[in-house]
This record gives structure tokens, sequence and C-alpha cells, in this order.
């Protein structure tokens, strides 16, 4: 191996000071959050760097849904994910159909609309959330979770319409021309021809929906108000009610919560990153 | 197999038009080929055929059925992208059947015509390959391929091999010629080289600013070239043209230009008359000084078959080719000798040939 000139030792060591702070900086609460599931209560506030008796008891009440507050444990956890993924795949169909009419078959007006629903963003979501209540008590379907599925792919829409936009922007438009030629309608050229070459793009901006679904609180809040329906953000929420909150318990299952978006990050790690900056510059 | 007619067509963008009224007819199994410098509209004529851009007016017709209001699917016609438009997630084999799909072929038929088609092509060993796998070369045969497979009315070619290599381009010349004698389909093909026009075509269209300057077959073009712009186009290195006056003088006549007199042997045109004075490269020979066109050696550049030499008369600069290995310099004053019979006379103003 060839030694490193000093140059080089001293780039790296410029980095590590500047990475290792950074990286203890955003590890330590969730160093925190570990740190609690796995002590017993009495201990829980002691200060300590690792606990005297470590122990699994926490993680035990939760799943055997042992106190008052965890009583729907199972049935919010799946709460979160059924909503997440109807989050997830609705948004897809409508961001695909409407950034492959922009981009592929350019319907007239297509880019406005698209261009319309961007500008949503100017206006922060949790201004939004009381005129979203409001039409979805119109709609009567507050105490739904359809509610809160139709409100977070309206929020997940427009970015997902522009990111897939411009990255079937991207892909040659002879290929469409060849498809029609091939004989392809423009259904055909939507299934065999789009879609399997959109897939890394899919792929994010379904993830991203998911993700965003999944963290949801302030909508999620609003929109439900029954224990069986809530999602376990809210849950997690509602421990706090209590003058004496649970706090182990509370970082347990805030500890679970946030294991499945880790899961899903680190599969899709690979369509991430190219998905969503494949929008990102204008080329 | 099929004809092709194009009738009175017309093409704008908005309110730019790009195609000025264009009519000529493609005979049934005819190699036709559509040449002109960028911009000429020579790909849009094309895309109108396939159906990817709207007709603004006139007709085009296929087997005489008009097919302005058809679908590109519906004209039977398979067409060969410069960018070769080849299906990035589908293998060799997947490519050459997917209209075959769409159209609801069975398996066995799919498989019949895509094996004939890969043996035609010599992709029998890249059928399991993905296009990102496969050479320049390779996608090409691929594309063809897919138009092959189709056994279409009309084959179309928007000039498939721009994106080739200058070894590879010749030899995939070749091949598509090979193609079209062996399956006898109309073919259209588009370039804006015009020595594979020369040397691929049945029939030339020659465009130039949206509208047809010449139809003919190659050697047709090249020997009575109908206008300035024809003359000029076909060829390599391009038709000298010198721009003068027709006199009569010492009982011959000529075209002078600058002091220099060009004689006109037998070629019409009227006295005093502003014409515009072509010869080929290769049909001015070396003499000496006192015989010919008074001339001066500017460059030398021998390419082993024949050597190009650039000349200077008068105001005029020339190119002349000659087989031989003439001994010449730079600096050295020559005579030009102009074969009779081989110079191209036109109007100076029109720019259309004087006749013969």
């Amino acid at each position: 191996m060839k030694t490193p000139t000093w140059r080089q030792v001293s780039t790296e060591a410029k980095l590590l000071l500047i990475g290792i702070p950074v990286l203890i900086w955003t590890m330590l609460p969730i160093y925190h959050l570990f740190l609690f599931s796995i002590s017993p209560k009495e201990s829980a506030f002691a200060g300590k760097l690792w606990p005297d008796h470590p122990t699994l008891h926490n993680f035990e009440v939760v799943f055997r849904e042992q106190h008052y507050y965890l009583s729907h444990f199972w049935l919010q956890i799946w709460n979160s994910l059924l909503i997440a993924v109807t989050v997830g795949v609705l948004t897809l169909l409508v961001a695909t159909s409407a950034a492959f009419a922009i981009s592929r078959l350019k319907v007239k007006g297509g880019r406005a609309v698209m261009n319309l629903a961007l500008f949503t963003y100017f206006i922060p979501a949790a201004f939004l959330a009381v005129p979203m209540y409001k039409t979805m008590s119109t709609y009567g379907l507050l105490n739904s979770q359809w509610a809160l599925i139709l409100a977070m792919v309206t929020i997940a829409a427009p970015y997902s319409i522009w990111v897939l936009k411009q990255a079937s922007d991207k892909l040659p438009y002879e290929l469409d021309e060849a498809a029609r030629i091939d004989g392809a309608s423009p259904l055909q050229l939507f299934r065999l021809v789009y879609m399997p070459l959109m897939m890394p793009s899919l792929v994010a901006i379904g993830t991203y929906a998911l993700l965003l679904a999944w963290n949801e609180y302030l909508y999620a809040f609003l929109l439900l108000s029954n224990d069986r329906q809530i999602t376990l953000a809210v849950a997690l929420g509602n421990f706090l009610a209590a003058d004496d909150s649970p706090w182990e318990l509370l970082m347990t299952v805030g500890l679970i919560y946030a294991l499945p978006p880790a899961a899903i990050y680190y599969v899709f790690k690979r369509y991430m990153v190219g998905g969503l900056t494949a929008g990102a510059v204008k080329s | 197999m099929a004809s092709v007619s194009f009738q009175n067509v017309e093409k704008a963008f908005g309110s730019t038009k790009v195609i000025h009224g264009i009519g000529f007819d493609i005979h049934d199994g005819e190699f036709m080929v559509l040449v002109g410098p960028s911009g000429c509209g020579k790909s849009t004529l094309l895309r109108m055929l396939a159906g990817l851009e709207e007709i603004t007016g006139g007709t085009i017709a296929i087997d005489s059925k008009v097919v302005n209001d058809m679908e590109s699917k519906d004209r039977d016609i398979a067409m060969v992208f410069q960018s070769y438009a080849l299906y990035p997630h589908m293998t060799v084999a997947d490519n050459m059947a997917f209209s075959l799909k769409l159209r609801k072929a069975d398996a066995k038929t799919i498989e019949e015509r895509v094996a004939r088609a890969a043996k035609i092509l010599n992709l029998e060993p890249y059928l399991k390959r993905y296009p990102r796998e496969l050479s320049g070369g390779q996608r090409q045969r691929v594309a063809m391929g897919r138009a092959i497979v189709r056994d279409p009315k009309v084959f179309l070619f928007d000039e498939p091999l721009s994106n080739l290599d200058a070894k590879l381009r010749v030899a995939m010349r070749g091949e598509i010629k090979a193609l079209h004698q062996r399956l006898k389909t109309t073919t259209v093909y588009v370039t804006h080289d015009q020595v594979e026009a020369m040397t691929m075509a049945d029939r030339i269209v020659v465009m130039h600013d949206g509208r047809v300057e010449q139809i003919g077959t190659p050697l047709d073009l090249y020997d009575h070239p109908a206008n300035l712009f024809v003359a000029q186009f076909i060829g390599s290195p391009a038709m000298n043209v010198i721009e003068g006056t027709v006199r009569r003088a010492d009982g011959a006549r000529h075209v002078e230009a600058g002091g220099v007199f060009w004689p006109l042997g037998n070629a019409a045109g009227s006295d005093g008359q502003a014409v515009a004075y072509g010869v080929r490269p290769e049909h001015l020979g070396l003499t000496s000084a006192a015989d010919g066109v008074p001339a001066e050696i500017i460059v030398v550049e021998p390419t082993g078959a024949e050597t190009e030499l650039l000349v200077q008369a008068g105001a005029a600069q020339l190119t002349l080719v000659t087989h031989g290995r003439p001994q010449v310099n730079p600096g050295d004053r020559i005579g030009l000798a102009i074969e009779p019979g081989a110079v191209h006379l036109f109007d100076q103003k029109s720019g259309e040939r004087i006749a013969p």
C-alpha cells in the first residue's frame, strides 16, 4: 500500500474534525432514545451513559400492551402502516399519471396545472390544517382514516408530480415515437415503456410519500380522534397528556416507530439518492 | 410492398412554414433518399409520412390510400431512428418482438420472425443481451431488426448512421443496401450526407429550405444538376463555380471572369449573359501554362490513389483531382485543361441550369 502524503492526511483530518462532532450531534438524541428504552423506570433519569441494569422489560410491556396508553399498540402501528402504504400507493398513482400526461402526452395546460399545484407549497401545511379539517367535515370524512389519507396525498402530490415530471423529461422522446410506430396505445406506452424506465424515481417518490405519512403528526392528530383509528404517532403524543408520563415506554415506542423508516431508507437508499436528485437539476 | 405519394405537402409550425408544397412519388420497392443540408425539412417530411407530425396541407398516400388522419400504428410502416430508440429495459429479442406482441401475434410466429431477423442481421449471439451491452453498430442492427420483423409496407430511416464512426458507417451503408436488395421493401432514407445518398439510392430527392430542388438517379443528379444548389451539394469535393459573363473571343465562346477566359465548348448561353460557370474537380486536367487556362498551384494534397490540388486562376480558387501523381509544387505556374462537354452553365440570377 502507498503511504499517504501529508496533504492527504491533513485533508482527511480536517474532514474528520468536522464530521465527528456532526455525527455525535445527530446521534446523541437517538442514543438517548435507546438509553431510555433499555433503562428500568426508576433509573431512566439517572443521567448515566449506560444504565446499571440494562433491561428489555420496556419492550415486553410495549409488545404485550401492558400499559393503559399502550392498550392499542399493535392496532395503532397497523393503522400507521396501512395509512402510510395507502398514501404511498395513491400518491404514486396520481403523480405518475400526472407526470406522464404533462411530460409525455404533452397535454395542453398540463404545465400550468403542475405550477398551480406547486404553488400550494407557498402556504405552510400547518396553516392549511384547519381548512382541510373543514373540508373533510363537509365531505363527512372526519373520524375516517380516509380523511388523513386524502390529506396526505394532497400534500405529497405536487412535489411528487414535479420530481417525476423532471425525471420523465429526461427519457428520450424517440422511445415514445418508436413505441407509437410499433403500435402501442398511450396506455400500453405507459405500462410497457414508461413505468419500467421510471422505476427508480417511482421507488423514491413512493418512499417519500410513505415516510411523509408515517411521520405525520399534526394532520393525524386533527383528523382522527378515536383510539382505534389513530396512528402510533398520535398515540405517542397522548402519552404527554398525563402528569406522570411513562417516559421509558414513550421512548421505547419512539425507537420502534423509527425503525421502519430507517429500514426502508436503507433498502431503497440507492433509489432515494438517484431518484430525488434526478429531478433536482433542470438540464 | 407499397408505393408512396406526396401531393402538395405543406408543414407549418405555428406561423413558420417549413415545407412549401412538396409533391413526388416513390415507386414500389424503390430505395428513395431524401438529402439536404440540416434544416431543409427532410426529417420533417419523413416524420409526416411516419405519422409523428401533423400534415398542415396536401396529402400523403401509401399504396394510394391517403394516410393524413391515420395513426402511425395503422400506416404499416417501420422506422429506424438516429438515436436507435431501443427500449433500454428489454433484451434484444424483446425489443424486436415488441411490435408483434402488441399486435397479439402468437408466440410461434414471434419466435420465427425474430429468429429470421436475427439471422439476416447476424444478431443471433446477442438476443439475450440488453441494448447497453451492445456496440453502436450492433444497436443500429437491432433497430433495423425491430423494423424488419414487422414486415411493413415501408421502411423509414432517419439519419440512421450519423451516430456511428466513419468506418462503421461505410460498413452499415453496405448492410442496409444489401438488406434492401434482399427484402425489396419500399424504403425512404433521410440523410445530410450526399455520399450516403449517392451510394445507396435508387433515386434521390434533393431538398433545400422546404422545397424540392431536384429528383433523379444519383448519376443523373451528378451529370445534370438542375441548378447551382444541386451542383454544389452533390459531389465531393464540390464542383468549382466561377461567376462571369459569356463573351466571344478569338472565334470561340468563353466565360470571362476577372480577366481569365474559361472555355465554353459547345455549352449554351448567350453573349453578355451573367452566368455561373461550373466544372467538377475531376474534369480539370494539368497542362502547360501556354496551352490551358493559366493558374498557380497553392496546395498539393496527395492521398495515394489520387491527388487533390488547390489552384488559383485569376480571383478564383479551384480544386482539381487527378488520378496520377503530378510532379508539381506550390507556386508552380501551370495551365488548366478543361474537358469539353464537362462544363455546367447556370444563370447567375436564378441559379437554374442553362440547357443542355
